[in-house]
């Protein structure tokens, strides 16, 4: 079809038309899907009619010509205005009309992150992606292919805080399983720039136990730092799987990983040199998986470790004994590290300064407060809500007919009660 | 029928009679045939107690037959349960004769009349077979019969009287028992416990429907709507006097921590429910997409 400035206009004014109710709505999305390879080829010649819609009134045809242009790579120089009017739109589009085509809004808000990955300047794109985000998501339980983007875009930008945010939702719908793990890797890595272990821990083990049929790199990258987050956060390791694992992991992951666990087997003896004799050994290694800051955080917390063993076996201890068994180098040190912890509420203690003696105390929570019962009573409700899904779930797979047919081969050829020929296979 | 008696005795009547009187109603309407031609058949007995000066106390009562055709009762009957139930109780009297039915009838006055040569005062029980959910009060009347002068004529007609409940222990018993109606087969402990817990749950919403009144009603009387009336004012303060009497700081705690104890169990008790949901999910799953995960074991059909 030849384009001449008549059918750019006449588009304009069928967009500017047909953009006020519902129905219309649903008109103007049948024709712009007709005229999608028109607008496509003539990408370039359309791009000047955006000037003429709006965006939050005609966000269905500003996006469909959006999306024609983004089809071709950007040139350099228009990248920088592209970013504007992308954040622009975005802002501004109305949430029931992108919902009508959502894998085009999503592959321009990727051309965007894109974009800002190539100029370097990941701030840019922060706080779009995350009302894209919110625009696009059916309910703050749905995780969308631009959850990753943004993790991602927030890690560069060094953005922890607000990329923690969108981390607190819980998930329970998953469109691809490639977003799941990216979102719970990057996730991770951001709740260890949050210092917030036990959520990062929680989002490794995500990854690493997540069904897959085969081996997949990014749950090799992440039950590395899984390995080391548990060695921070627990300061310990087990190296079973649990059972919902997939065969796949439990049989490879391990390979991938050799040296990492031999740092765990090395934490655990307790033995801070030889610790730091190790990690000296095979430093090329972890800085190849970018991992040796977390290396060197394990390391200062096996000081940690040995005096929270402390805590179990004595009641009262001086500082220098501390130091001795702990095998940091002074009672000065010891104090520090003893302070820190308390600090950081990882061990109930008190410090006599006078004569240098530590005593350890109980975890002094009464539980007798109002506050304590909001919280227990929230917890309640949480795990209720996920109770009630557990159960649809576990009804639906009782209904899967691959779930049956496997069972049905299995069964026991005959009753007990009766010997009748009871059928061996259930025929589905 | 009018309004009330002037004779001045005082009645007081036993939950037994009552609990007799609706039995046998019940027992005669569940025998009837299905296609009965009366509605509602009325049954007819006999209340007997002991009347002390100017109190009567109507302990029990017994059925009588009734021949609808005479409109009369059962004479040779009536004597024979008297004989018996005197040599069981000999301070009992025949007090007067229980029916059911919405109203006093004219009829009734006939029966009325016919059981005043065993008994010059006879009363009339009268048990409103309907239930009515809007009515608070139990649905029995007691009757008396007085002359009054209508029409220039001096009539006996039915005046209503005031009585009042008492129980003996054993009827305590027995009346609570039948209040809170069990499962016929003991149930499971969750039955039990979700009865146990409907009760709880039913005397709390009627004290809480209770507290709202006095307390709108209290707002109205600080509006000026009402006019204070400062018996009632006192009675709400007492009543206030004797809330929780402790309110010291240790007892909050303790209060508090119990509390909590309590909620923790419940959050322990849902944790091990989804657990248990959990795992058998998973066991789904696994024996569904998972190639390897059987090593030739034989799964039980779930």
């Amino acid at each position: 079809m030849i384009l001449n400035a008549n059918s750019v206009d006449s588009l304009v004014t069928e967009i500017q038309a047909l953009s006020s109710s519902s129905q219309d709505l649903l008109e103007l999305h049948k024709r712009l899907k007709d005229y999608e390879d028109v607008i496509r080829s003539q990408a370039a010649s359309f791009a000047s009619c955006l000037t003429q819609i709006d965006p939050s009134i005609h966000s269905l045809g500003y996006l469909y010509i959006l999306e024609a242009c983004t089809v071709a790579p950007v040139p350099e120089a228009q990248a920088n205005e592209f970013i504007i009017s992308v954040v622009r739109f975005i802002d501004a589009c109305s949430v029931e009309q992108i919902r009508l085509v959502p894998d085009k809004f999503i592959s321009v808000c990727k051309r965007l992150h894109e974009q800002v990955i190539n100029l370097n300047a990941p701030m840019r794109a922060v706080g779009p992606l995350l009302t894209a985000i919110r625009k696009i998501q059916a309910s703050s339980e749905h995780l969308t292919p631009l959850h990753p983007d943004f993790l991602q875009v927030c890690l560069l930008a060094k953005c922890y805080k607000i990329g923690y945010g969108i981390l607190e939702d819980d998930i329970y719908e998953v469109d691809q399983p490639r977003d799941f793990f990216l979102y719970c890797y990057y996730g991770g890595m951001i709740c260890i720039g949050h210092k917030r272990f036990a959520k990062a821990l929680e989002l490794f083990h995500n990854v690493v136990t997540a069904p897959m049929s085969t081996m997949n790199a990014i749950a090799v990258e992440a039950y590395k730092k899984y390995i080391l987050v548990s060695l921070i956060h627990l300061r310990q390791f087990s190296a079973s799987f649990p059972k919902y694992t997939s065969s796949a992991a439990q049989r490879n992951l391990k390979n991938f990983s050799q040296s990492y666990i031999e740092l765990a087997n090395s934490y655990n003896t307790g033995n801070i040199s030889e610790l730091k004799a190790f990690v000296q050994a095979n430093r090329e290694k972890f800085e190849n998986g970018n991992n040796l800051g977390l290396v060197n955080q394990v390391v200062s917390s096996m000081y940690k470790r040995n005096i929270q063993r402390l805590t179990q076996t004595y009641l009262t201890l001086s500082l220098e004994d501390i130091a001795n068994t702990a095998q940091i180098d002074t009672a000065k040190e010891a104090e520090m590290h003893v302070l820190q912890m308390i600090e950081d509420g990882e061990i109930y203690a008190t410090i006599n300064q006078k004569d240098g003696m530590v005593r350890f105390l109980e975890d002094h929570e009464q539980y007798n407060t109002c506050e304590m019962i909001e919280h227990i009573d929230s917890s309640i409700q949480r795990i209720m809500r996920m109770s009630k899904k557990l159960k649809t779930m576990d009804e639906s797979m009782s209904c899967d007919p691959l779930y049956l047919s496997k069972v049905g081969r299995e069964r026991q050829r005959f009753d007990f009660d009766d010997f009748d020929n009871v059928p061996s296979k259930l025929n589905l | 029928m009018a309004s009330s008696s002037s004779s001045g005795l005082t009645f007081k009547l036993h939950p037994l009679v009552i609990v007799n009187i609706s039995d046998h109603h019940t027992r005669v309407k569940s025998q009837a045939q299905p296609d009965g031609t009366s509605s509602a058949s009325r049954v007819f007995g006999c209340v007997i107690g002991v009347q002390r000066g100017r109190t009567v106390e109507i302990f029990n009562s017994f059925e009588l037959l009734y021949d609808s055709s005479t409109h009369s009762l059962d004479r040779s009957f009536l004597q024979k349960k008297q004989e018996l139930y005197k040599k069981v109780f000999p301070n009992f009297y025949i007090l007067g004769w229980y029916s059911t039915g919405a109203d006093a009838e004219e009829s009734d006055m006939l029966l009325h009349k016919s059981l005043m040569d065993i008994n010059e005062n006879p009363l009339y029980v009268l048990l409103h077979p309907l239930i009515n959910h809007a009515q608070k009060d139990l649905p029995v009347t007691i009757y008396e019969s007085e002359m009054h002068v209508i029409d220039g004529i001096p009539q006996l007609i039915f005046v209503r009287s005031s009585y009042t409940i008492e129980t003996v222990e054993a009827e305590r018993i027995s009346v609570d028992h039948v209040a809170h109606l069990k499962p016929s087969d003991g149930g499971s402990a969750a039955t039990q416990l979700a009865a146990h817990l409907t009760g709880i749950h039913s005397a709390i919403k009627m004290l809480n429907s209770r507290i709202r009144v006095l307390h709108h009603y209290l707002n109205a009387m600080q509006k000026g709507e009402i006019p204070v009336e400062n018996s009632l004012l006192r009675q709400v303060s007492s009543l206030l006097r004797r809330l929780p009497a402790i309110e010291s700081e240790k007892f909050q705690d303790d209060f508090l921590m119990e509390y909590n104890d309590t909620l923790l169990i419940s959050y322990l008790a849902m944790f091990t429910d989804c657990s248990s949901t959990m795992n058998e999910l998973v066991d789904k799953i696994n024996i569904a997409y998972d190639k390897h995960s059987r090593k030739g074991g034989r799964a039980m059909f779930i």
